[in-house]
């Protein structure tokens, strides 16, 4: 069994009906797993030598906008075909992506791809032919619990007329009402107002519940603090490349919030990871493996949060020659 | 449960000590399952690693097991440790109830009078 390198993961089954092995012969469950992605555009590069979702858990994809995100997201869904190297769905022996894994795997995009001139009504019909596994009850309860649906909406309204916030949420209503497995969603809280973010959330906890371990998310985000409260594992996407990942307890062990005095910040600055300082003191990450070298200072220990964690992540990948 | 976002104690663990206190108080009966990591996870609105992590913590302290297919169930506590718990909190109690005499100016012989008519009252409450 080849090791994977760096990842602070665990390696334990992760299923509702668990049955936890111990401390020997662990294995993650992979909603999905993919070895060697390349694509070239100018100026830029997607290099992902492997990638693996871990079943029955919500994924965030972190990264600033033009990190590579989108691209990633569209090669796993199928949308876009033209890159190098290999994905494996559920656990499947077989490589690539066919009707079949297509029929489970539920995707909203950064736009809409719904036609303009669809009215909701046609949104509706147009899946149920697209998709078998598509629920039109479940479909109109959605809509209506999420405000685009129910007594007194016009159907007929066309999807160009929606507002952003309601296309997004015409994508999920329609995305929720079929039967899947994977739910890959391309930014799905950026048009979103908070109080629909945090339903939002809720969806994705309700989706996980229902699968009881067999249902997995993967979002994408370029504000993780939105979804913080819904992410079990995360993936930090840095021009291209994947620079951290791991879930999120384990990365709030990984690295560590450190606050001190301003005499001490030159010294601190040589042990931490990331830091900002100021004439009141110095606040930053220092990796939880050096924390030894802040020893004898004033400082105070705080566990971070993922946003906090993924700026300095981000940041120090950002910088050349910056140390890790 | 309550669970406080910025305490500085994690949240997994929070969670663990509310089901630690409920299963060694009897409040979660051996055999009785916990309910499961995404369905806690819905219901108090945080992450199903949280919930995982909170009991990976209990059955690291043998308080409860995963089982295959069904989910995690609590664990025959032991009631020699159970009664040692519970000891251990009424000598917690009384060393407060103490203090708080010291402060207030009584002798011990009042407090004792004290702890004798609170006794008295929660037999008669009892019979």
């Amino acid at each position: 069994m080849s090791k994977k390198d760096v990842k602070t993961t665990k390696e334990i089954q992760f299923n509702d009906k668990t049955d936890r092995p111990g401390q020997t012969a662990q294995m993650w469950q992979k909603a999905l797993q993919a070895w060697n992605l390349k694509k070239n555009f100018k100026g830029f590069q997607l290099s992902v030598p492997g990638l693996e979702l871990p079943k029955g858990f919500a994924t965030a994809l972190i990264g600033e906008n033009g990190a590579g995100k989108t691209t990633l997201l569209n090669i796993l869904t199928g949308i876009r075909l033209d890159y190098k190297g290999e994905i494996s769905y559920f656990g499947r022996q077989e490589k690539g992506i066919d009707a079949s894994v297509q029929e489970r795997i539920g995707y909203t995009g950064p736009g809409s791809y719904f036609l303009p001139q669809w009215t909701i009504r046609q949104v509706e019909e147009i899946s149920g032919l697209l998709f078998d596994n598509f629920h039109k009850d479940r479909y109109r309860a959605l809509c209506e619990e999420l405000g685009i649906g129910g007594s007194g909406t016009d159907v007929s309204k066309q999807v160009k007329s929606l507002s952003d916030g309601n296309r997004m949420k015409l994508m999920l209503a329609a995305v929720l009402a079929r039967d899947t497995s994977l739910l890959i969603l391309d930014e799905p809280a950026s048009p979103l107002d908070p109080l629909m973010r945090d339903r939002l959330c809720d969806m994705i906890r309700n989706y996980l519940d229902q699968g009881g371990g067999e249902k997995t998310v993967f979002f994408s985000t370029h504000n993780i603090a939105d979804m913080e409260s819904v992410t079990d594992y995360a993936i930090i996407l840095e021009h291209g490349n994947i620079v951290e990942e791991g879930f999120v307890e384990e990365l709030k062990e990984k690295y560590i919030c450190v606050k001190g005095e301003a005499a001490d910040a030159e010294r601190a600055g040589e042990a931490m990871f990331s830091m900002h300082r100021s004439a009141y003191g110095f606040e930053g990450i220092c990796l939880a493996r050096n924390l030894e070298r802040l020893a004898g200072m004033d400082i105070t220990l705080e566990t971070p949060t993922l946003s906090q964690i993924a700026v300095a992540v981000m940041k120090a990948n950002t910088n050349l020659g910056k140390k890790a | 449960m309550k669970l406080l976002q910025n305490s500085g104690v994690p949240i997994y663990q929070q969670i663990a000590e509310q089901l630690r206190a409920d299963i060694l108080a009897g409040k979660l009966k051996e055999g009785e399952y916990l309910p499961s990591i995404r369905g806690l996870a819905k219901d108090l609105r945080i992450s199903v690693i949280t919930t995982m992590k909170a009991y990976e913590q209990l059955e690291a302290e043998g308080l409860v097991t995963a089982a295959q297919g069904k989910g995690f169930y609590v664990n025959a506590q032991d009631s020699e440790m159970l009664k040692e718990q519970h000891l251990r909190r009424v000598e917690e109690a009384l060393a407060e109830a103490i203090r708080a005499a010291r402060i207030a100016g009584m002798t011990g012989k009042e407090l004792q009078e004290i702890l004798r008519t609170l006794l008295d009252m929660q037999d008669e409450k009892e019979s």
